[in-house]
């Protein structure tokens, strides 16, 4: 067993970053949006990517100016932190919330 | 929303993926500060509180519950505020019950009448609220504990009741 699976939680996620084991971080992923069910958190992130898609289909307005601004001026962290909360946000208006609380 | 309450209070497998989703979070530490003695009765202390619930006054900065690493902040709460004063904002506990009656996991009013009963003397000023979803055991002891453990020796509280969420 590599050592940082006995690791704690952060020091384990940089150590399969640093090993390339993309596989521990997106299971680690799965399971944060899955509150700990890695077969929850693939349909979230799924149903995160059709809620999206579902919005956009009849083509409404979009404030483009506000979405480029946003990535060409906000930091990276900012971005990625957005990220996660665009998933959830996108998660909350499907109507379908797993979540035993809310953000 | 499906409440929790609908499938059990548990999730199934719940156990089986604790160790999966914090490999080697079972703490086991050899520095253990040991309790303190109460240094006088309990009708005579001044008492806070501190918990995981993730509750906030209504109005604050809600906890970063979407954060996959966490929040390391905490939250003051008034001792004397009304569940109706506060909010809870976390992801990973059933909050049907605590949204009906926030003292199940957020006990305000009874440690208010305890203090009313005089079986605690009084209560600090603030109690302290932060969410348990951290994976960063560094900045969770040196940031966010040693934080509250000033907030709490700062508003000379003689003892803090602890509570998981």
């Amino acid at each position: 067993m590599p050592a940082y699976r006995r690791g704690v939680s952060l020091p384990h996620l940089k150590a399969a970053l640093a090993a390339g084991d993309t596989a521990t971080l997106i299971r680690y992923v799965r399971l944060h949006v899955g509150d700990g069910d890695e077969d929850a958190g693939r349909k979230e992130i799924d149903k995160a990517w059709v809620q999206a898609l579902t919005v956009l289909m009849e083509m409404p307005a979009v404030d483009r100016e506000f979405v480029h601004e946003t990535l060409q001026t906000k930091d990276p962290a900012t971005l990625a932190h957005l990220f996660f909360s665009l998933h959830f946000a996108l998660v909350r208006a499907s109507g379908e919330w797993i979540h035993d609380g809310d953000v | 929303m499906t409440g929790t309450s609908e499938r059990g209070q548990l999730r199934p497998g719940l156990w089986q993926t604790v160790n999966e989703r914090y490999p080697g979070s079972m703490i086991t530490k050899d520095d253990l500060v040991p309790l303190a003695p109460l240094s006088r009765p309990l009708s005579e202390s001044r008492l806070t509180f501190v918990s995981t619930a993730g509750v906030q006054p209504k109005g604050t900065l809600p906890f970063d519950t979407v954060h996959p690493i966490g929040d390391y902040t905490f939250r003051r709460v008034p001792s004397g505020s009304r569940p109706s004063d506060l909010e809870i904002h976390q992801l990973k506990y059933p909050t049907d019950g605590a949204h009906r009656d926030l003292n199940v996991i957020f006990p305000i009013e009874r440690l208010q009448e305890l203090r009313d009963e005089g079986v605690v003397g009084e209560l600090a000023p603030s109690f302290f609220s932060f969410i348990g979803y951290n994976m960063d055991p560094d900045l969770l002891e040196h940031t966010l504990a040693e934080d509250l453990a000033q907030a709490v020796e700062d508003e000379q509280a003689h003892l803090a009741l602890l509570s998981p969420a």
